[in-house]
């Protein structure tokens, strides 16, 4: 049975991934997860400007967002943690949907100018909310509350960030085999023969950015939790691009691609630092361009044009 | 007449200054093959942009199976069961060839969020169906039995197969063909004909716009000459071919017989 395979391969890929997390010592776990977080914001990413085809800059905007408002929800207003959670999330889906509206409507670069004013707003937001948001300082010394009664500490709380891995890669696989994912790249390659075929352009386009918004919103409530400590700069346009640079070396439109992308564009510095130092930076932009001319699939499609000649 | 699937009365367009439809009256009944011909210019394609609703007109109405058509936004209009492919290719190119004709069925899917999410029968199955119904559609036209290829390297021609193949995967009631024939081979434009006949035979109604009179006028039932915006004649293909009217304005009068290629001039 071709699901019953696919379920295994799930539940097997997940409970490698957590296991991992018993045998990382304390500086690689930090590593790890953070490296889990940017997988799953790179997923949602590779969505909005792989598969839907939008030039958003917005997307760590909308983790910020998520992350402040969990933490205030929780710890500065004391919410029970469930409601912070789910409000933190209902907020990003709001305030994603409102911004949609009005952007979705632009193209290519007006999108991308629109989403980075929004950005640059939520970080002014940030800076300046005083006692709430902590400023440029942002707020630390929380923690996160127990859940039902058991403490989520240690590798358990990675094992949480593989699952919101595993649960953003589920969502976005299947709404990319349907209808609506089809929708989404059509719009992408040719919006005007999308819409003659009966795609409703501007409600797929709001519906796309609002999903893939609130998942970034669900991946900065994971990172909130990560050092417990949350700061305006991490929320910024530098992580952004880097991002940016995941999905498109990875092989912009791909899942694969975007995992493969995450995982190499963060873990290089740590090898390139000690040789190039921060010239690692241009290290990406060159091998950015380089794709973009070259090897416009990024490295999935590259392993995918191999296991092609292969089984020729 | 009665019993039009589609209709558009007193239809007008101008842009700005130019006139590119002026009062043009139009029924094309189901099962029909309909031909708009007239010389480049004369309106045909802004008239399929009209009753398509890519612009609104500026005068007139179009009804679709007595429903208000004209104003509709296009993806609505569509969903009614108005399918069209389009005078230049228009591929989903990143997309392989069996998804670029399902997002022709797109407003067919009736599976839910949390059935897509979850994977559920009634997402499964409608795939399933759909999938079928597209391999099926990639051999009805002419395309072979390989639904996974990529469509960013069809020839010209076999791009014209998919655009139709797209359009009919929305189970239209009215298809419009904006020069389907343009670019293909002598046996894909037999087929293409033979395709034709046979939608037209399953009730769907069909209106064409074609230069290839060797093509065209075995095939339609009726045809309507445009020029400048203006219906100049209208009948049967033998009518219209031997119509001095049309000699004299669009075949120059210099030109033989049925194999004409009019709006090539």
């Amino acid at each position: 049975m071709r699901g019953a395979s696919s379920v295994l391969a799930w539940l097997a890929a997940i409970v490698a991934a957590s296991a991992l997390a018993f045998w990382l010592g304390g500086y690689a776990t930090d590593v790890y997860r953070k490296m889990l977080i940017w997988i799953a914001l790179a997923l949602s990413y590779n969505f909005l400007f792989g598969i839907a085809g939008q030039v958003a800059f917005s997307h760590f905007a909308f983790a910020g967002v998520g992350a402040y408002a969990v933490v205030i929800l929780a710890h500065k207003i004391g919410l029970p943690f469930g409601a912070a959670f789910i409000g933190a999330l209902a907020l990003c889906a709001l305030l994603s949907y409102i911004v949609a509206l009005p952007s979705t409507r632009l193209e290519g670069f007006y999108l991308a100018l629109a989403t980075l004013a929004f950005s640059q707003l939520v970080l002014v937001v940030i800076d300046e909310g005083g006692g709430l948001t902590g400023g440029t300082g942002g707020i630390a010394n929380y923690r996160l509350p127990d859940v039902l009664g058991y403490a989520i500490r240690g590798p358990w709380y990675t094992v949480l960030l593989v699952l919101l891995v595993a649960l953003t890669l589920w969502v976005l696989v299947r709404l990319d085999h349907s209808a609506f994912g089809r929708a989404c790249r059509a719009i992408r390659d040719n919006a005007v023969a999308a819409t003659a075929m009966g795609v409703d352009v501007r409600h797929v386009k709001v519906l796309a950015f609002t999903l893939t918004s609130t998942l970034a919103g669900l991946a900065g409530v994971g990172y909130a939790y990560v050092d417990n400590v949350i700061n305006p700069s991490v929320f910024g346009l530098e992580n952004m691009f880097l991002l940016l640079f995941m999905v498109i070396i990875g092989g912009s439109g791909s899942h694969l691609g975007a995992i493969i992308g995450a995982v190499l564009v963060y873990l290089a510095p740590f090898l390139l630092e000690p040789i190039v130092g921060h010239g690692f930076l241009v290290v990406f932009g060159v091998l950015v361009v380089l794709t973009i001319l070259f090897q416009p699939a990024g490295l999935a499609g590259l392993l995918a044009s191999r296991s092609a000649r292969h089984a020729t | 007449m009665t019993g039009a699937l589609l209709a558009a009365s007193g239809l007008t367009k101008h842009f700005g200054g130019l006139t590119a439809v002026e009062g043009l009256e139009l029924e094309l009944l189901p099962g029909e093959i309909l031909a708009l011909i007239g010389p480049n210019g004369a309106g045909k394609t802004t008239t399929f942009n009209l009753i398509a609703g890519v612009f609104p007109p500026s005068a007139g109405s179009i009804t679709l199976d007595g429903v208000r058509i004209d104003g509709m936004p296009v993806h609505r209009i569509a969903a009614l069961g108005l399918m069209r492919t389009f005078q230049h290719n228009m591929p989903f190119a990143g997309m392989p060839l069996a998804d670029n004709i399902l997002v022709g069925r797109h407003t067919h899917f009736r599976a839910g969020l949390v059935d897509i999410l979850l994977g559920l029968r009634r997402f499964r199955e409608e795939e399933a169906a759909a999938r079928r119904r597209a391999a099926e559609l990639v051999t009805l036209v002419g395309l072979g039995d390989e639904v996974d290829r990529d469509v960013s390297t069809l020839p010209f021609g076999e791009g014209r197969l998919l655009e139709l193949a797209r359009a009919l995967a929305g189970e239209p009631r009215v298809i419009l063909l904006d020069e389907p024939a343009a670019g293909l081979t002598q046996p894909e434009m037999t087929r293409l004909a033979a395709t034709i006949r046979d939608i037209a035979a399953r009730g769907i109604a069909v209106l064409l716009i074609e230069h290839d009179m060797h093509f065209l006028l075995p095939l339609a039932h009726r045809v309507v000459v445009l020029n400048f915006g203006r219906k100049i004649a209208e009948g049967t293909p033998d009518e219209i071919a031997r119509n001095p009217e049309v000699i004299e304005a669009y075949l120059g009068g210099a030109v033989s017989g049925t194999t004409a290629r009019l709006g090539h001039a």
